[in-house]
């Protein structure tokens, strides 16, 4: 299909990766805010150093593919990415995102929690505005102006 | 990304539950009968959370978040008071009431307030990231 080669090259499938990235780290980090004071809880969360690696090697094999920086994405899986149904990406925290263990066996660190929120909400809000521009490129090319 | 928003939602219901339970507390740290006129000094609430959330509305939602798993009532919790005017004072002149600090319970209000903030904080970056989301389109 013409349309899906369109959308399938350069940088949106890398963008759409690091955004479905985003949006299901979101929940690790609403759900370790949830249960900020659950007993025995430990915060569990994504490597973001380790995305970035599996996102870049794939980057870097399509590069090296007979495509040469097309077609869609192929990222290998690791502990915490791994395929979910319909090549979509599935989450397995297993980063402990350990502070000072509470009395009530809780090691909470609030304060790195909001930093990786915000920091989180920054991310997608790049990518996203990246696609954007992407997406009216690509609009601006089919209606064949400026 | 809606699973995000649902699993804040249950920290703020948690919470709100919590604060409930305190409130109950204060107001009833000198009630020494029941609701019949009987003498039943209030036992004080604890409230008790655990990982989960069984209301949600996604199965991404089911599996995270936190949930209210019990209201213990602490049958021990009762304090003698030296009261022999009392009708309700017994041989040695001491009548039974709730063992409630208050002191105790304000600063757990405060922290249930403080994480009630801090699961809005999250509602609100996982909205901003949804209306991002949904900018694409438009």
């Amino acid at each position: 299909m013409f349309l899906t080669d369109v959308v399938n090259s350069g940088a949106i499938p890398a963008l759409s990766f690091a955004m479905s990235f985003a949006a299901r780290r979101q929940t690790i980090l609403a759900h370790n805010i949830a249960n900020l004071d659950t007993p025995n809880f430990q915060p569990t969360n994504v490597s973001t150093r380790d995305f970035q690696r599996v996102l870049g090697e794939a980057i870097d094999r399509r590069r090296a593919g007979p495509g040469v920086g097309r077609g869609p994405l192929q990222w290998k899986e690791t502990r915490e990415l791994r395929h979910g149904p319909g090549g979509s990406l599935r989450l397995n925290p297993q980063t402990a995102a350990s502070g000072i263990l509470f009395h009530d066996r809780n090691n909470r660190d609030l304060e790195r929690m909001m930093q990786d929120l915000a920091e989180n909400v920054g991310v997608f809000r790049v990518v996203t505005d990246l696609l954007r521009s992407q997406f009216s490129q690509i609009k601006d090319a089919i209606a064949e102006r400026v | 990304m809606y699973g995000a928003l649902d699993i804040s939602v249950s920290g703020m219901i948690a919470q709100r539950t919590r604060m409930e339970v305190i409130s109950a507390n204060i107001a009833n740290q000198n009630t020494i009968l029941d609701a019949d006129g009987n003498l039943s000094p209030y036992k004080r609430r604890h409230v008790m959370f655990s990982p989960g959330n069984p209301g949600a509305t996604s199965p991404a939602g089911r599996a995270m978040g936190v949930h209210v798993s019990e209201i213990y009532a602490n049958p021990d919790a009762i304090q003698w008071k030296w009261d022999p005017s009392s009708p309700y004072a017994n041989a040695d002149g001491y009548v039974p009431t709730p063992d409630i600090d208050s002191v105790t319970e304000q600063i757990n209000a405060m922290e249930a307030m403080r994480a009630y903030e801090a699961n809005i904080a999250a509602a609100e970056a996982t909205k901003a990231m949804m209306a991002q989301a949904l900018r694409l389109i438009a």
